[in-house]
């Protein structure tokens, strides 16, 4: 069972194949603004890397945000297009949630940078969300900081990411789409 | 020769559209989702919205695209699709999945210029014939541009400032219709008639155009009129300033029929939707014994028919791109 994992939330684009729970391949490239370049030669890459064709592929896996508004949008049109076209499932977690996987505590705060701020989210300890997600400018959240504990996750384990994954519901490649979180200039 | 059918995406602006052309000419089908509804409620296209509604309905279209064909992969030869002018995040959506649609069925990818698209909307109505004069009007642009075959463009002439399309937007602003402007201005002017004396654009024998002129004097006049407190008859104004600004073309095209002999011409982009200038333009046409090719209304607009038209001659040259294609906001076709 092969399944692909794209994520291209940030400025480290990252494409890693699975098979049966286990990387195979973890292919990692640091773009600037670049990841239409990069993404879909670094999927190719990955799969002939590992001899096996698109149609071999029985699951995507996307990052869905927060994020570059851009950069998650090209890692879920990729994905969801695959999974639509080879009819297989598809599932999309986003970044807060899987940095909540690697805190052991019975609220977890954790956080995703970006240039000029923080995305902020508080999870129990069965990883569900207990309030919403909030984006917060660095200046904001350095008085955030002094009142709330939060967790840093420097490294992921995939596989783990992976693990969780297993219990949760495949979804309808159609509404797979980024989380933003943080406010444009106009209300939609 | 075996048919050729491409499969094409548009997304450079706010509609999301996909279609399946057969040999460049013949429409399987096309599919076109517009955004414009939403935007008409924030004035004009919002960028960031418009990204969001592609991501949204990008496999939406293609589904319905699929169903209502009823062709499968087997039947594709190539996937073509807008790279570039337009939006960026707009257009990037479209081109991934376009690269995607490439690289699962192993098929071969086509980048295509919108503009060359608007273009090429023209054979699917009839085959075009070179040499040929193009009338590009839109948004973006007001060239004149000679083809002596496929992809052979040579410039006459363009605007020096505003495009045409761009002084109806701010036209239509100023006299308070909503987005879009164009199709509104038309609109109101068919009830009114000549009674504003406006500038005319350059009046010079070049095959450029100026219509930042045209803009500042409507604008001014509406302005002033406002201060004096006199009502302005927008009807008059809509009709007074559409027949100045299209005339404009119309003279342009007649100087380069009378200087160069073009027996063929065609006329492309937003703009060719306006009934004022696709009057004009046939009875000039008639005049010369030109034959004039306009696109029907509904490939006038944004849509990926025109992208799978202007794909067949490059995929007829092999002239194919790789995965690490990117979009950009800005690119000139001639």
């Amino acid at each position: 069972m092969y399944s692909l994992f794209i994520d291209t939330h940030d400025d480290i684009i990252k494409i890693i194949l699975f098979k049966d729970g286990k990387i195979i391949e973890n292919n990692v490239k640091e773009s600037s603004m670049q990841h239409s370049v990069y993404t879909m030669p670094m999927i190719e890459e990955t799969l002939k890397n590992n001899k096996i064709t698109p149609n071999e592929l029985n699951e995507i896996i996307v990052v869905n945000g927060p994020g570059s508004f851009t950069g998650v949008r090209i890692g879920v049109t990729i994905a969801k297009t695959m999974a639509y076209l080879l009819n297989i499932s598809i599932k999309s977690i986003d970044m807060l949630e899987i940095k909540s996987l690697f805190v052991d505590d019975d609220k977890k705060i954790v956080i995703e940078s970006e240039k000029n701020g923080k995305y902020i989210g508080t999870f129990n300890k069965n990883n569900i969300p207990i309030e919403d997600y909030i984006y917060l400018k660095n200046s904001e959240f350095e008085e955030y900081k002094k009142n709330n504990k939060i967790s840093e996750i420097n490294n992921i384990n995939y596989e783990k990411v992976y693990e969780y994954l297993r219990n949760k519901e495949t979804v309808n490649p159609h509404g797979v789409n980024p989380i933003y979180i943080k406010k444009i200039g106009v209300q939609m | 020769m075996k048919d050729v059918n491409i499969l094409a995406i548009e997304s450079s602006c706010d509609e999301t559209s996909m279609a399946i052309v057969k040999n460049g000419c013949e429409v399987v089908e096309c599919v076109v989702l517009t955004q414009m509804d939403t935007h008409a409620k924030f004035g004009g296209v919002v960028p960031e919205v418009a990204s969001r509604m592609h991501t949204e309905n990008i496999t939406m279209v293609l589904d319905e695209l699929l169903r209502k064909s009823g062709m499968n992969k087997d039947e594709i030869d190539a996937i073509a699709v807008t790279y570039a002018p337009g939006l960026l995040g707009s257009l990037l959506v479209g081109l991934e999945c376009a690269k995607t649609i490439a690289f699962v069925w192993n098929k071969p990818l086509i980048k295509v210029n919108h503009t060359i698209g608007h273009i090429y909307a023209n054979n699917l109505m009839k085959k075009m014939n070179y040499p040929m004069l193009a009338l590009v009007v839109s948004g973006g642009h007001t060239d004149m541009v000679i083809m002596k075959d496929d992809y052979e463009f040579e410039k006459l002439g363009s605007s020096l400032d505003d495009s045409i399309g761009e002084v109806y937007d701010k036209v239509a602003r100023v006299l308070g219709l909503k987005y879009p402007g164009g199709p509104n201005i038309e609109k109101l002017a068919q009830n009114g008639k000549y009674s504003y004396d406006l500038p005319k654009p350059v009046n010079d024998d070049t095959y450029n155009f100026s219509y930042s002129g045209l803009k500042s004097a409507v604008i001014n006049l509406v302005h002033n009129e406002e201060q004096r407190n006199n009502e302005i008859n927008k009807e008059d104004l809509a009709y007074s300033f559409q027949v100045v600004a299209i005339d404009e073309l119309v003279r342009k095209v007649e100087l380069a029929i009378k200087n160069i002999g073009v027996k063929n011409m065609i006329i492309a982009g937003g703009v060719s939707a306006n009934k004022y200038l696709r009057e004009q333009m046939k009875n000039l046409c008639e005049k010369y014994n030109v034959e004039l090719t306009i696109p029907d209304f509904k490939y006038c607009t944004d849509n990926a028919a025109m992208i799978g038209a202007a794909a067949y001659p490059l995929y007829l040259k092999k002239d194919f791109s790789k995965l690490d294609i990117n979009a950009s906001s800005y690119s000139s076709f001639v």
